[in-house]
Formats: structure tokens, sequence, C-alpha cells
């Protein structure tokens, strides 16, 4: 009875008195968007402005100066026709399949060889993880470098073996180059990802397949992969987001020759070499479709694979 | 496992480090050697040469190596402070009340996704009307922008470790909403808050597109001055390595001391390594 009393109290209080902002920001019900108002302007500003404004562009033709004009849906007629656009976007799957495969399959063997905890463990671990805060920028400089011709570590080292130097930033091969210097920085992320799974399997189902007398193949692809799909697939969603927007190591080797010309470097090169800003909103429109499309899906999948724990 | 299982695994583990070390040292003994030795067809000469300050002394000298290096610090912190109070106050609101189910999540986190060059064309336009471009301020927004969703998201996971039954416990014991964010859940996620700033540091340090595209001199992060070594003129493989050798070294550290969260970093906390 008594507190029922006092909530009326307090209630009248409430109404009597108009409540501060502070109070109504902080109140029960309003707390949570209140936390959210920086991120939603931050949001507002870097995500929604951007999007209206290439999508208002994609439909003008305007080169930074003088007006812009309405040409409609012109500019995705041409790219849709763009040889070099095309041949941009190809060559960007291509990065895409080499590079999260070759990872995958390098991270699994190396998984499997360090599944088990050894001595010296730490060493490893931290020694292989080092590439992989290290800036991209800075790595394919090396990187380029070391692939030089004629004073580069590696044809050096090639010649000492008494093997032919090989000309790595050929057209025929620079593509291939790059995707080595990505997988290069990028294998340890899958390799120790696939170390967590591993490690983190129930023992005892392994057992009874021991005990049953399964051949370690069968225990391997009827056991152990389908467990590990879920980590397969974080490590595929993410490594595809952020292989689609590779652009820092195209900046410290090929700067786009040599037939390496990927999706962020066309846009980059039309907006910012050729300053076609209708153009260029064009393709950063196609690529973010494309890329959000790929995304969601997988980000689905990824949800699924967390078994909806997020 | 036998011998030869052993040796087996010892040869692939030591094969598999040296091809990661060997190249990063390669930066330290080039920052080391003189023209003469970097410019060399003898295969010797890769390891056996007389060490040398020179590009060192070159980096200082001739161009304007601290100035940038000061910009890229400036920046990195700055941005950093500003992401780490915006992204615990969301964190914590999408931990605890799942606000906007999960929609808003994902498209916090979809600006992750973002082609850098879709927001790059309109802020480039924008920054040139509005005199920002090759101001650090500038920069550092579009650092905030980038580095905003993914700190959130890996919050999120450290906030969500936090049981909901302690907060339950404070409001008893009449904590207001404000008084169990700041006295209650900030101390306890603490460690989270510290890995997430780091990586937000390490990112912002990084950072390339960006910061070449919107800066020209004054602004100029040390990244985009090393990658002014590499010409189409003239390459001075001398300085650049000497560069690199300075400004990785932070990051080097970074990456052996959080070795225990760089896998959970990396996946947005979906996977503790």
């Amino acid at each position: 009875m008594r507190t029922e009393a006092f909530s009326e109290v307090q209630a009248g209080y409430a109404v009597a008195r108009k409540p501060t902002i502070w109070e109504v920001l902080t109140s029960e019900k309003y707390f949570k968007w209140t936390l959210l108002i920086p991120l939603l302007v931050v949001l507002a500003i870097f995500m929604l402005y951007p999007l209206l404004y290439c999508a208002y562009y994609s439909f003008h033709q305007w080169g930074m100066r003088g007006e812009a004009i309405y040409v409609g849906a012109q500019n995705y007629r041409q790219l849709l026709n763009d040889k070099a656009f095309l041949e941009a976007l190809y060559r960007t799957l291509k990065v895409l399949v080499i590079c999260v495969s070759c990872e995958l399959l390098i991270g699994l063997g190396l998984a499997l060889l360090w599944s088990r905890e050894f001595p010296g463990e730490n060493i490893v671990r931290g020694l292989a993880l080092l590439p992989l805060l290290v800036a991209p920028l800075i790595l394919s400089l090396l990187w380029n470098f070391m692939f030089e011709y004629d004073f580069g570590a590696v044809n050096l080292v090639l010649q000492a073996l008494g093997l032919n130097k090989v000309y790595w930033w050929s057209p025929q091969r620079a593509l291939y180059t790059i995707c080595f210097i990505t997988i290069w920085q990028w294998f340890p992320f899958s390799t120790f990802v696939l170390v967590a799974g591993l490690r983190s399997l129930p023992k005892d189902v392994f057992e009874a397949a021991r005990v049953d007398g399964a051949s370690p193949w069968y225990t391997f692809r009827r056991l152990t992969l389908p467990m590990l799909s879920p980590l397969i697939m974080i490590i595929v969603v993410l490594r595809t987001m952020w292989l689609i927007r590779l652009f820092d190591p195209l900046y410290g080797t090929t700067r786009g020759g040599v037939q390496t010309e990927l999706l962020d470097w066309i846009v980059y090169r039309t907006a910012f070499v050729y300053f076609d800003i209708g153009y260029g909103s064009t393709m950063a429109i196609f690529s973010l479709v494309l890329t959000i499309a790929v995304c969601a899906i997988m980000f689905k999948m990824l949800m699924r694979a967390l078994g909806g724990a997020r | 496992m036998g011998t030869l299982g052993k040796v087996f695994f010892w040869v692939v583990t030591a094969f598999v480090l040296f091809v990661i070390v060997a190249p990063l040292a390669w930066i330290y003994l080039t920052a080391f050697k003189s023209p003469n030795d970097i410019f060399t067809t003898e295969a010797r000469k890769l390891i056996f040469f007389k060490p040398t300050m020179e590009n060192f002394n070159r980096l200082f000298r001739e161009f304007p190596f601290w100035d940038n290096f000061l910009n890229t610090v400036i920046i990195s912190v700055s941005s950093t402070v500003v992401v780490m109070v915006i992204s615990s106050l969301a964190a914590y609101s999408f931990a605890r009340w799942n606000t906007g189910r999960g929609h808003l999540l994902f498209t916090t986190i979809s600006t992750r996704m973002f082609p850098g060059v879709v927001a790059a064309i309109p802020f480039f336009v924008m920054y040139r009307n509005l005199g920002l471009l090759d101001t650090r301020f500038g920069l550092a927004l579009l650092h905030i922008y980038f580095n905003t969703s993914f700190a959130t998201f890996l919050l999120y996971g450290f906030f969500k470790e936090i049981p909901e039954e302690l907060e339950q416990a404070a409001m008893v014991d009449g904590y207001s909403r404000v008084d169990i964010f700041r006295k209650i859940v900030l101390p306890l996620v603490r460690p989270g808050l510290a890995v997430t700033a780091v990586f937000c540091l390490v990112w912002s340090w990084n950072e390339f597109l960006f910061s070449f595209l919107f800066t020209r001199v004054a602004a100029r992060p040390v990244t985009v001055l090393i990658s002014s070594f590499w010409g189409s003129i003239e390459v001075q493989y001398g300085p650049m390595a000497a560069g690199a050798a300075i400004v990785i070294l932070p990051t080097l550290v970074a990456a052996w001391f959080m070795q225990r969260y760089i896998i959970r970093g990396l996946t947005f906390g979906a996977v503790k390594g």
C-alpha cells in the first residue's frame, strides 16, 4: 500500500514539473536512442550524403567545372559497353577467386599442422601475425623492390641458385604478382582463424571416430571440414569485402599499368585523374551495388553460419 | 608424432616463418645500405654489406619526414579519440537493447564495405568548396568515418559479454542509466576499449587511399611521403626503406603485443583466436 501511494506522489510530481531535456534523453525509453545520436550523425553525413550525391551525378555529365548536364541513363549505357571497365571488373573477380582460394588452402594446411599446441608456439604466432598490421602500401612497395628485375632480391636469389631471372612485372604476370603480395600478407589471417576453430572442436567425436576405425581422410572430410564451415564462411565473407576494394597494392607497384587495373583503380582514374565526376559516380554506384549485393548475401550466410548468435 | 613427423613439422614451420620474416627484415637491411649496395647484382651483398646511416640522414635532411610523421600521429590519435566516444555509446546501445533490431547494426557495418572511392568523390568536391583539402582536420574526419563502423562492431562484442544481471542489480541500488554506463559498464569493458583503440590507431596509421587523395603538402601523412619515393622518374629505394623502417615499427610492436586479439579484431569479434 505504502509503495503504491509513494509512486503516485512521484508520478504527480513528474507531471507537475516539466522534465529537462537531459532527463528525457536519459529516460528509460529514449536512452538507447540518445546513445546512438552521434553514430547516426556520422552515418548520415558519411554514408547517406555520398550515396545520394553519387546517385545524382551518375545521371549527369560534369567535369568539376561549369554546369552539370542531365543526360539520363547514358552513363549507365556507356558503362555496360566500356571495355576497360568490364575488364577491370573481370580482373577484380579473378583476384578475388585466386586470393581467397589460395589463402584458404594455405591456411587450412598450416592450421592442421599447428592444430595441437607445441613448444615455441607464442613466438611462431607472434611472428606470423606481424604482416597483418603493417600498412599494405608499404608492403607493396617492399615487394615491388624485391621483385625488381635487375636488383630485386628474388631474382638475385634465383640467379644464385642457377635459375633464370623472371620478369615479374610483365603484363602476363603482374596481376599474379599482385595476388601473391596480397596472399603473402593475409594467409596468416585464415591460418589462425582456422587454428582457433580446430582447437575448439569437441574431442570426444574424434575419439569415437578413431575407435570406429575411420581413416584420417574420412574423419577430415566428414567431421573436421563440416565443423569448420562457419569459420571458412567468415574468412570468405571478410576477405571478399576487403578484396573488392583493393587499391594500395596497385599504387605501390604497377599503378594500374601492365593490365592490372582493378575496380577501385578505374573509378579513381576516371574521377580523380580525368575529373569526370559524372561517369566516375556511375562506376562508384555500380561497384557499391555489387559490393552490397555480394556482402548482403554473404552476411546472411554468415549469420546463419554463426547460428544466429548475433 | 614420430621423428619424421617432427622433422617435417619444424621444416615447414621454419620455412613459413622465413617467408614471413625475411621480407620484413629486408626493409631493415635495405635501410642501412649505401646506394651501391642497394643497386647491386651480387647475391652475396644481399646480406653482407657495410652498414651506413646515409639513408636516414638524407631522409631527415632532404624530406619533411618528421613533419609528415607528426601529421600521421595527430590525425590517427585525434580520430581515434572521437571514434572511441561515438562507438562505445552506440555499441552499448546495440548490445543492451538491440536497438534497430539488427538492421541498424548491419547498416553500420556495411559502411565498412563501402568502396572508399564512393565516399571520396563527393567529399573531394565538398572539401574543395569548403577549403578542407590538405588539412589535418579534413583527413581526420574521413578517418573517423571509416573507423567508426569497425569500432562499433568490435565493441559490440565486448559489451555483449557483460552480464545484464549486473546492471539490473545496480538499478535496484538506485543507479541511473548514465551512472550504470559510466561507473559499471565502462570499467568492465576497459580491456575491450584498449584493444579497439589500438586497432583504430593502426588502421588510421596505415590508411592510404584518403590520405593520398585529400592531402598535398601541409597535412600529408607519412605513408604518402613514402609512396612518393616510388616515382615515375626516379626510385629512391634508400630513403624509402629508411622511412618504412621507422613507420612500420609501431605497427610491428602493436602486432606483437596484440597477438592474442588480432584474429578477434579482424573478424569483428566473431572469432576469439
